[in-house]
């Protein structure tokens, strides 16, 4: 994955959830009998003629620890109260395949694990079955979080994280002191992909946080190209930890999934907060066609349950979608959780539409002016 | 052996031909034909794809971008390369040897280890600027990576055993004798290289040339990593339109006029060098 410039939040998740496992804090006997599913599973998936395995529901997210982990906070608890089992598979559901699978006519996935934007991308081309909201409850997530096509599975942020020895005992607060290098001084590190990264500039050029969308491209790019020089784009979440570590940067804009592990692996000398950060949500998509039908939301409606959405926080710090879990997380983990109401009033939520219209131009763009 | 036995094992050859052949067709050749038709049909039939190679200022910065990079490599490396192979051919006995198995070393390790190595020697708190700062030669660490510096040495390290093996099996043929025979004739050690040695390794240094140069275009990982996230080069950037912006069309278009450009310099040199040459044919 270190090879992936295209790495989702999903695959970092796993970065990060592997590099825990080499450190045995996610339980290493479930880690193997996962392997032995992952090896068993996409076999017996792909060569069994789709509409056979009605007693099955197939979520897939992008493999690894994340199998594991989702098993463990939202397949076991369901499975427990039903006849039809959910069972996690690893195939990294890319737009792409996708568009592949459900073109070919051999849809072989219930829900996978994605995010809103894709929803719309998707959900606009005819790829994906809409929401079922007389099964899923609404008023479990915020109103944003309830797509027509996506619904909201867990909360990640786009935040700011820095070296707290960097800058002689003053702390950068705001976007605005991100792209001062004067009197913050050291390189920065960026991701290389849009999500979050133009909002950083535009708040630091001063355009109010209800203002921000539809992002002015033109403005948010110049003002990139204005610290470009002193910027390293990281394509990976471990590369964007990995530059912290080797002390080449003081400050980025990174997952708040890795600004928790680099803030724990260095004892707090890097911190982050969630001042301005971007809150992004991942969701749940069901591909058109899917072979176990309506009945893949009930599997859904099982996941809002508070419950498995903490203990998901807890192992990969994706935080929980429902408000009424920010109340369940233990007191010490409260200040790192992206969806509690403190630190989510202090975000901007990204907007999936703008998204869904001008990622693919914008992105191009922003290679271009980056490169 | 008769005539007729001659024509049946020839039969029998065909009939084993056709296994692999099979499989290239259905494997390789549908799905490259796949490739070339979406570049036309996606998202809408005709050449509107195409047309963007001359409209688009990013497209052709990225070209742009992969062109200079992969001139610079290929420089770069043909003449490291040539200098290893002509030391390797003339170093005594086991010296030779030793070199040559050096080459073949970096040739096998992981393209992702050596970008990780050039990442923690070069980085500002790396090696050399750890070791120049110390020693009190520089005061802040130079930026030896993460720019397009890092990735033309990072692809110059990977190539030049591209370069330096063709060349080797080239210069192993030159008659060894011609060039104290040019010397004996008054020829100064320059001249007698840029006249006799060099125009009989030419050969060699097109067809390492031409290999370096294919394998550059398509070089993915190394600019990726080494960088900075700031040198983005055309497979990059067709990987970007397959997975993220999902423009199909434009990303098979890419990869259509990059294979199209590589028929077109083979097709240009065949002009001047024997191809099956140079892959090893004849």
């Amino acid at each position: 994955m270190a090879d992936n410039v295209t790495q989702t939040f999903q695959e970092d998740c796993l970065d990060i959830l592997r590099q825990q496992t080499e450190g045995r804090t996610v339980n290493r006997r479930a880690f193997l009998s996962t392997l032995a599913v992952l090896g068993v599973s996409p076999a017996l998936f792909r060569f069994t003629p789709a509409h056979a395995q009605a007693k099955e529901l197939v979520i897939v997210n992008w493999g690894g620890d994340a199998v594991t982990a989702m098993n463990a906070a939202w397949a076991e608890p369901f499975n427990k109260g039903s006849a039809v089992k959910a069972l996690i598979d690893g195939g990294g559901p890319s737009s792409a395949k996708i568009k592949a699978m459900v073109e070919s006519g051999k849809v072989t996935w219930d829900a996978v694990d994605r995010n809103l934007i894709a929803a719309l991308e998707l959900g606009r081309q005819n790829l994906i079955e809409k929401i079922d909201y007389s099964i899923v409850d609404k008023s479990k997530v915020r109103p944003e979080h309830a797509g027509e096509w996506g619904l909201g599975s867990y909360i990640y942020s786009n935040v700011l994280a820095y070296e707290k020895g960097a800058f002689g005992g003053r702390t950068p607060k705001t976007w605005a002191d991100f792209y001062n290098l004067k009197d913050f001084p050291g390189k920065r590190t960026m991701r290389k992909h849009i999500d979050g990264q133009l909002e950083t500039a535009l708040l630091a050029d001063g355009v109010a946080p209800d203002k921000l969308y539809p992002l002015d491209v033109k403005r948010a790019l110049d003002k990139i190209k204005s610290i470009k020089k002193d910027v390293i784009f990281w394509a990976t979440g471990a590369e964007s930890q990995q530059v912290f570590r080797d002390k080449e940067v003081t400050m980025g804009s990174v997952f708040n999934t890795r600004a928790i592990v680099a803030k724990r692996e260095s004892k707090g000398a890097v911190d982050f907060h969630y001042n301005q950060a971007s809150a992004w949500v991942g969701a749940w998509l069901v591909p058109k066609g899917n072979p176990a039908g309506k009945e893949v939301f009930k599997f859904m409606a099982s996941a809002q349950d508070p419950a498995g959405q903490v203990e998901l926080f807890k192992v990969m710090g994706n935080g929980p979608v429902n408000p009424a879990a920010a109340a369940m997380v233990p007191a010490d983990l409260r200040p790192l959780d992206p969806g509690s109401p403190e630190n989510y009033a202090l975000q901007i939520p990204a907007d999936p539409e703008w998204y869904a219209a001008n990622s693919a131009t914008v992105l191009n763009q922003y290679l271009e002016a980056i490169s | 052996m008769t005539a007729d036995m001659d024509a049946r094992t020839r039969r029998v050859y065909l009939v084993l031909l056709l296994a692999p052949l099979f499989l290239l067709a259905f494997l390789y050749l549908y799905p490259l034909s796949r490739v070339l038709w979406l570049s036309v049909t996606v998202p809408t039939p005709g050449f509107g794809n195409f047309e963007r190679l001359f409209t688009s200022s990013g497209i052709q910065n990225v070209i742009w971008t992969t062109l200079r990079i992969c001139v610079f490599t290929t420089a770069l490396a043909l003449l490291i390369g040539y200098a290893v192979a002509y030391a390797a051919l003339h170093l005594r006995g086991w010296r030779g040897e030793l070199l040559l198995f050096f080459v073949l070393l970096s040739f096998w390790l992981s393209v992702l280890i050596r970008a990780f190595a050039w990442l923690t020697l070069l980085q500002s708190r790396g090696l050399i600027n750890t070791w120049l700062m110390n020693v009190g030669i520089i005061d802040a660490p130079l930026t030896l990576i993460r720019n397009e510096f890092g990735v033309v040495l990072g692809m110059v390290h990977y190539m030049i055993p591209y370069a330096a093996l063709p060349l080797y099996a080239n210069m192993k043929g030159i008659d060894t004798r011609l060039v104290p025979a040019a010397r004996g004739l008054g020829a100064s050690p320059v001249q007698a290289f840029l006249k006799v040695y060099l125009p009989m390794s030419l050969p060699g240094l097109i067809s390492a040339g031409i290999l370096t140069f294919i394998f550059s275009l398509g070089f993915y990982v190394t600019p990726a990593l080494l960088g900075g996230g700031k040198t983005i080069m055309i497979s990059e950037y067709i990987a970007v339109q397959i997975n993220e912006t999902l423009n199909w069309g434009l990303g098979s278009m890419l990869a259509t006029s990059l294979l199209l450009a590589i028929f077109a310099l083979l097709a240009v040199l065949s002009f001047f060098v024997d191809l099956r040459k140079v892959f090893g044919v004849k």
